[in-house]
């Protein structure tokens, strides 16, 4: 041995650098996976961070701008006492004041009427006793006279008296009535007299009070008494006007206009400033995006003309309700706008009197915020009750929690949250197997050196580590290039997609911790944890079998004998037979594809079939919920609309766990022509047994003969019932009796009713009876409105699915033909051509795509279902996840574009693979 | 050389087979023979004669049935899977017909993938300019000849100065000229780090250039010989 050996330093671990090597080489592949993941995790990362940073800045904001714990519009301004009455949340002794009011006014009518007996009797007697008295004087001269011998007729006689008596009454009766009057009065009779009749009239005074406030405290229970729940009201007046801008649709719209807010409700500017002079206004965000309208923008707000100075964010209206009772928010038609104390006044309109409210003990919670105001509603009826301006009316009272323009924005943003963060696991895990089986291709194609490496000395994990590297390094660096673009790209694009359809304000991005844990965490755990396994799996062998080629877990015993046929077919078959593992994943691969598919295809047809057939199974065309079912004059409301019908209607909570549900209970009249129950189920059931709508059974798969059970929204009030029989409704979640079984269950008079039912226009009840009208149009709000918000995303989202097919086809084909690039590079030594090879090696797998989509389109249809199913759970209603025909001949098509799109790709690489590739030990 | 040194590797009764039951083949049948410490050891017989079998279980990557194998004194087969790793990374070097090189790495990295195992690998300069690659050892295995692969995989083997490099038929897939090189390379380095060397082979030529010859058939040793006239790979002809 030379003693003269030199000896180096041990280098750093080379396979490390074959890291970067490996990346390199088989950058096409990783660029693909790359781009696809950081396209998911920065939308997802920047759902998650546009979410968090919204609703953190919209809790926020209801200290900074000053949120109304509720509202209530009067039917006129009301008068400084009755703002001070509801400001001190305290209950009013509504009898008390009436009778006291009833007292005063019966007082005076009563004097009134017994100074007129008085006086009347009086006169009488006064009248009676000067003509008595002249008579006498008068006789008694004419008898004087007759004795001296002067005659008289009787006529004469008559005459003087009559004259005597006239001048006596003209000269004596109003001196003798005022004296014999105050006479009167001062008699003990008189003063017995009044206060019979004052006595009379207070009984009658507190017995219809009395009743009339039962009847009050009845509906609202104002018997309950509690501490009082000081409140500071604002006006929050408006003008509910037509608004038309320059350059907009010509459909007009509506905007609600405000004059300056100072106290309460105050707002975000987007873009612009608030208004100045008289001429500015500033109006909502959303609906200007949507019509088009933009700052300096000239807008006829009713009558008055205005220069838009600003686009703001009202802090109570995120979502644009016009009213709280509608289905469905609007921002296509309806504005909200804001206008100088001159402006407002320039606006010729009635001002409706809103007055908003705060409490000076902020609720802690939603339960105490319900509580509260239950409380307080009952002080409003009360103060308003007993305002000075006996006219004064409440129109509407919103309390905030379940004001849907202040909170269905809140409510609804992070629903689609899961969404995401499943549809990134779902990515992660096929991406991961697709990284899978490329290890195990290399795996297979390294195979002897990995053997080499073993029997060297490198043990299991030093080469597990250096595999599970590259899908590491692209993990990481995929999250961390898409949290950056999550925190700024693409938050962006999910705002813009939350202002697409919100009016929500100006917010600062925060660090969101669970963005980095769903985002970056759980996909390098997902993809740590998928290639391990199949990683591990493999290196397990021991180093002879990776020295020997020997990696199949399972031998196969014998090549599968094929039949007798034309020899390309069976050079095919043995293609496709050979790469089942590589088509397998192929399968998994077009499977993911059309389970995005069949949502981007599947919603829009899903949202049209519902428009379509919402209106279709609406037992009628309008639907009049009256706030109260007799007028002023307590004569019965009714309408003389063609065939309309009364119906009853209350709504109560299916409560559970994940969503507590609204359910409609419905009273149809007797052989109702728009609810149509079977004839005999008024004799055949049981009083606890009802009818449930269709949408009913199928979203809670109830079936008749099950029992449900309902619950009071804000009682502790439940109840149950037996499933009688399936009423074909499916526009709402809805239970069905008879309006008398209804009465009986809700404990109401016989022959009550809440509203009309029917196909012509109800046009003939005072509006202000009217609490809800539904109206067809009113229905397809819900869907028209998803169409504006989802509908466009939907187009993207296809083409979108189209790129992630096209490249999880590129990356499962590429792998097909790298393992069979020995086996194609011979074919062609033996003198097979291009095309030929291409038959051989591209129709196996394009009729293993071909039969796959037909499979995978299945299984996407039937999973969606199944998804769409629970996703319903959480949200109010229930429409079947429903796709056409049409649907899943689109999903085909598109997918098998995009194959041949890849196919033409492969067969340039097929071309590509050199001839002494099969001649060359190239390791 | 002491008695540890003459039995540096030491096999006892050795057997192996393969399958069971009616299929079952007796690949080794019983082996017994010891190779002395940098001893150029050939293990010769005609394919299927269990030579490379025997390889492997020297080597740790294959196990035997029966018997038991010393190495400088360590009992193999006491040695579970981590140890044999272990075993392997300090004491072996292997070397295959096939290359078995890393193709995206160069000659040097190729090498280093041996040198990293070691705590006092060789200087891989100098050991790139024994094995005459030093010009290049920017390049890819693609980019060589056979016989440079092989230089490859012997200096891969070699840079971590094994006690033992084991090399199953290193000529086998090379023309003669090569083969003459690749074999004057191998005696060159158990000359200069006196490595203990056992190769395999089925070409009867190069047992001339070996200190002892063990010439195995049908899983048995049908003749143990030490050298006492051995030639140098240069001067073998075939």
């Amino acid at each position: 041995m030379d003693k003269n050996i030199s000896f180096g330093k041990r280098p750093k671990n080379p396979l490390i650098k074959r890291v970067w090597k490996d990346l390199w080489r088989d950058r096409k592949r990783y660029l693909m996976i790359f781009l696809m993941l950081v396209v998911t995790i920065g939308f997802v990362s920047g759902m998650y961070v546009a979410n968090n940073s919204m609703l953190s800045t919209l809790d926020n904001n209801v200290t900074k701008f000053k949120r109304e714990h509720g509202h209530f519009r009067l039917s006129e301004k009301a008068d400084e006492a009755t703002i001070a009455g509801i400001e001190s949340g305290v209950l009013a002794d509504v009898p008390a004041v009436y009778k006291e009011r009833a007292y005063k006014e019966a007082e005076d009518e009563v004097r009134k009427a017994v100074d007129e007996a008085v006086e009347e009797e009086v006169a009488k007697q006064v009248k009676a006793a000067i003509t008595e008295q002249t008579e006498a004087i008068v006789k008694g001269q004419l008898a004087e006279a007759e004795k001296k011998g002067l005659k008289y007729t009787d006529d004469e006689k008559q005459s003087a008296i009559d004259t005597a008596v006239e001048t006596a009454i003209t000269e004596n009766y109003d001196k003798a009535y005022e004296e014999a009057v105050k006479e009167a009065k001062r008699s003990e009779d008189y003063t017995k007299a009044f206060d019979e009749a004052i006595e009379k009239a207070h009984e009658e005074i507190d017995k219809e009070i009395d009743e009339k406030y039962a009847e009050l405290s009845d509906r609202y229970d104002l018997d309950e008494k509690f501490d009082a729940v000081p409140v500071t009201v604002y006006e929050l007046f408006y003008k509910d006007v037509s608004e038309n801008a320059d350059g907009t649709d010509d459909e007009k719209s509506a905007v609600r206009v405000y004059p300056e807010r100072r106290d309460i409700d105050l707002y975000d500017i987007l873009d612009g400033r608030a208004p100045e002079t008289e001429n500015e206004i500033m109006i909502d965000r959303m609906h200007a995006d949507n019509a088009g309208i933009k700052v300096g923008d000239t807008l006829i707000a009713g009558n008055a003309e205005f220069e838009v100075s600003g686009l703001a964010a009202f802090e109570d209206y995120s979502t644009l309700y016009e009213s709280n009772t509608d289905t469905m928010f609007d921002a296509l038609t309806f504005d909200v706008a804001m206008v100088t104390d001159e402006g407002f006044d320039r606006i010729h309109s009635n001002t409706r009197a809103n007055y908003a409210y705060a409490y000076d003990d902020a609720p802690a919670d939603e339960f105490e915020e319900k509580e509260l105001s239950d409380k307080f509603l009952k002080a409003l009826i009360t103060q308003v009750a007993v305002s000075e301006n006996e006219d004064i009316k409440i129109e509407d009272f919103v309390p905030a929690y379940a004001n849907q323009a202040l909170t269905f924005a809140q409510n609804d943003l992070g629903k689609d949250k899961a969404m995401g963060g499943a549809l990134l696991y779902i990515l992660t895990a096929v991406l991961a197997f697709i990284f899978a089986v490329t290890i195990s291709a290399t795996l297979e194609k390294e195979s002897t050196v990995i053997g080499t490496l073993r029997a060297s000395g490198y043990t299991k994990g030093e080469l597990l580590r250096y595999y599970m590297s590259a899908p590491l390094v692209i993990v990481v660096f995929a999250a961390i290039v898409g949290n950056v673009l999550g925190y700024t790209f693409f938050k962006d694009t999910v705002v813009g997609m939350y202002f697409q359809s919100y009016s929500l304000p100006g917010f600062t991005t925060l660090w969101t911790p669970e963005a980095f844990i769903r985002t970056t965490i759980v996909p390098i755990i997902l993809m740590l944890l998928i290639n391990l396994l199949v990683i591990i799996r493999t290196l397990r062998l021991s180093p002879l079998r990776f020295l020997r080629h020997d990696l199949k877990q399972t031998k196969r015993k014998k090549a599968i004998r094929l039949p007798k046929w034309r020899f390309f077919t069976r050079f095919r078959t043995r293609v496709l037979l050979q790469n089942i593992p590589n088509y397998l994943m192929l399968f998994v691969g077009i499977t993911f594809v059309m389970l995005l598919l069949s949502f981007a295809v599947g919603l829009p047809e899903t949202l049209s079939y519902y428009q379509g057939h919402m209106t279709e199974t609406m037992f009628s065309k309008e639907q009049v919920i009256l706030s109260r079912t007799e007028d002023d004059d307590g004569n019965r409301i009714t309408t003389n609309a063609k065939n309309a019908e009364i119906f009853s209607a209350a709504s109560l909570e299916r409560k559970s766990d994940v969503y507590n549900e609204e359910v409609t209970v419905y009273g149809a009249a007797e052989n109702s022509r728009y609810i149509r129950l079977e004839k005999d189920y008024d004799e055949k059931a049981d009083a606890d047994e009802v009818y449930i709508s269709q949408a009913y059974a199928d979203k809670y798969k109830v079936s008749v003969g099950d029992t449900i059970v309902l619950s009071e929204k804000y009682e502790h009030k439940d109840y149950t019932w037996k499933v009688y029989g399936i009423y074909d409704y499916s526009a709402g979640i809805a239970v069905f009796t008879t309006n008398d079984r209804f009465n009986e269950m809700f404990d109401k008079d016989e022959g009550d009713f809440s509203g009309f039912l029917c196909n012509e226009k109800i046009d003939d009840i005072n509006e202000e009876y009217i609490a809800k009208e539904i109206t067809e149009d009113d229905m397809l709000k819900i869907a028209r409105q998803l169409d504006h918000s989802m509908g466009a995303y939907m187009g993207y989202f296809q083409y979108i699915c189209i790129i992630i097919a096209a490249i999880i086809l590129y990356l499962l084909t590429k792998l097909i033909i790298e393992k069979n690039e020995r086996a194609i590079s011979m074919t062609k030594v033996l003198g097979y051509d291009n095309k030929e090879i291409a038959s051989l090696y591209l129709i196996p797998t394009g009729i293993t795509v071909f039969f796959s989509e037909f499979l995978s389109i299945y299984l996407a249809y039937t999973f969606m279902s199944m998804y769409w199913g629970v996703m319903m759970m959480k949200l109010s209603g229930w429409f079947e996840f429903t796709m056409p025909f049409s649907g899943f001949v689109k999903e085909f098509v598109l997918v098998f574009a995009a194959y041949l799109v890849i196919t033409v790709i492969d067969f340039f690489r097929i071309r590509r693979i050199p001839k002494v590739l099969a001649l060359k030990n190239v390791e | 050389m002491s008695e540890q040194e003459r039995k540096f590797l030491e096999v006892c009764g050795l057997k192996k087979s393969f399958g069971s039951g009616d299929t079952k083949q007796d690949v080794l049948k019983g082996l017994d023979f010891t190779v002395a410490k940098g001893e150029f050891c050939v293990l010769l017989g005609p394919s299927g004669s269990g030579k490379s079998t025997l390889l492997n279980i020297l080597g740790g990557i294959d196990s035997a049935d029966e018997g038991e194998i010393y190495i400088d004194g360590d009992k193999l087969a006491d040695m579970d899977e981590k140890s044999l790793t272990k075993y392997r990374r300090k004491h072996l070097g292997y070397v295959f017909q096939m290359y078995n090189l890393i193709p995206n790495l160069n000659v040097k990295e190729n090498i280093e993938t041996g040198a990293y195992l070691s705590d006092k690998p060789l200087d891989i300069d100098e050991l790139l300019k024994i094995l005459g690659l030093y010009e290049h050892r920017h390049k890819l295995p693609n980019q060589l000849s056979g016989g440079q692969q092989q230089r490859v995989s012997i200096g891969r083997a070699i840079v971590k100065n094994p006690d033992i490099l084991l090399c199953d038929e290193p000529t086998g897939a090379l023309d003669y000229n090569t083969s003459k090189e690749i074999l004057q390379l191998i005696e060159e380095v158990n000359h200069k780090y006196g490595n203990t060397i056992i190769m395999v082979t089925h070409n009867e030529a190069i047992k001339e250039m070996a200190d002892h010859v063990i010439k195995l058939r049908d899983g048995k040793i049908r003749r143990d010989t030490v050298n006492t006239e051995k030639k140098t790979a240069a001067e073998l002809d075939w």
